[in-house]
């Protein structure tokens, strides 16, 4: 199981792009791919605070723990 | 970086290339010596056979030139550890804790050890030279032995904070 950072369906919803989101919350286009692609190794509580209060949302929107990709195939 | 580190450092770039001009100074010093102790031996020998106390010029001399040799091994050592620590010294102010700074730091450390051995052997050389009749005044430092120690578990502390900037560098 991985924590997996939602920000692609998030900011479909808000109709906004990653650029838009990088420009509001201060932090670079490339930061933010590693946390929409899950490479992110953690997220500090002031980056994710600002990521809900640009997006307008809970952590809990954000965040979801979801099965491993890699793990969940050599388990098929 | 506080006003006084960044003067501190600046500092210490400058000390670094003023020892390493003068280490290079040295080594063509030393390069020149050892073809002048042939080409001048005559001058050398009758130099030395009236000079007290009167040790053997025919055992002195090549004493002497293994001595240069040795000299220019150490003085190439030192001209690698001052290069290296000046490109140790150049990561500080952007970030000290890379990969490269921990290999770095162990070949200074292993260029310290070189430099401790070649002492030994300059020890050994003068002890021959005394017991021949010279009175060279050579003693034993644990100092240098110490920093060589220093050095390697600096170069361990090095590698783990480069790994743990690795680390912090996908915490976003």
């Amino acid at each position: 199981m991985t924590i997996f950072v939602k920000l692609d369906e998030v900011l479909h919803v808000r109709r906004m792009t990653l650029t838009e989101l990088s420009g509001k919350v201060g932090i670079t286009l490339a930061n933010l791919s590693i946390l929409k692609t899950g490479k992110a190794r953690g997220i500090r509580f002031s980056t994710l605070q600002a990521i809900c209060e640009a997006l307008d949302c809970q952590p809990g929107d954000l965040l979801v723990n979801r099965p491993d990709p890699a793990s969940d195939s050599e388990a098929s | 970086m506080s006003q006084a580190d960044s003067t501190a450092l600046s500092a210490s770039r400058i000390l670094l290339k003023v020892l390493r001009v003068l280490n290079i100074g040295m080594a063509v010093g030393l390069v020149l010596a050892v073809p002048a102790s042939f080409f001048f031996a005559p001058t050398l020998f009758e130099f030395f056979s009236k000079k007290p106390p009167r040790i053997d010029p025919s055992m002195l001399l090549p004493t002497l030139r293994v001595w240069l040799v040795m000299a220019l091994l150490m003085v190439a050592l030192i001209h690698v550890q001052l290069s290296r620590l000046l490109a140790v010294v150049a990561t500080v102010p952007d970030d000290p804790f890379v990969p490269e700074n921990a290999v770095r730091l162990k070949t200074i450390a292993w260029c310290m050890l070189g430099i401790e051995l070649l002492r030994l052997v300059f020890g050994i050389l003068a002890g021959t030279m005394n017991a021949a009749g010279s009175n060279i005044d050579w003693k034993f430092s644990a100092s240098g032995w110490v920093a060589v120690v220093l050095l390697f578990v600096l170069a361990q502390v090095f590698e783990a904070g480069a790994r743990m900037r690795a680390d912090l560098d996908t915490l976003i």
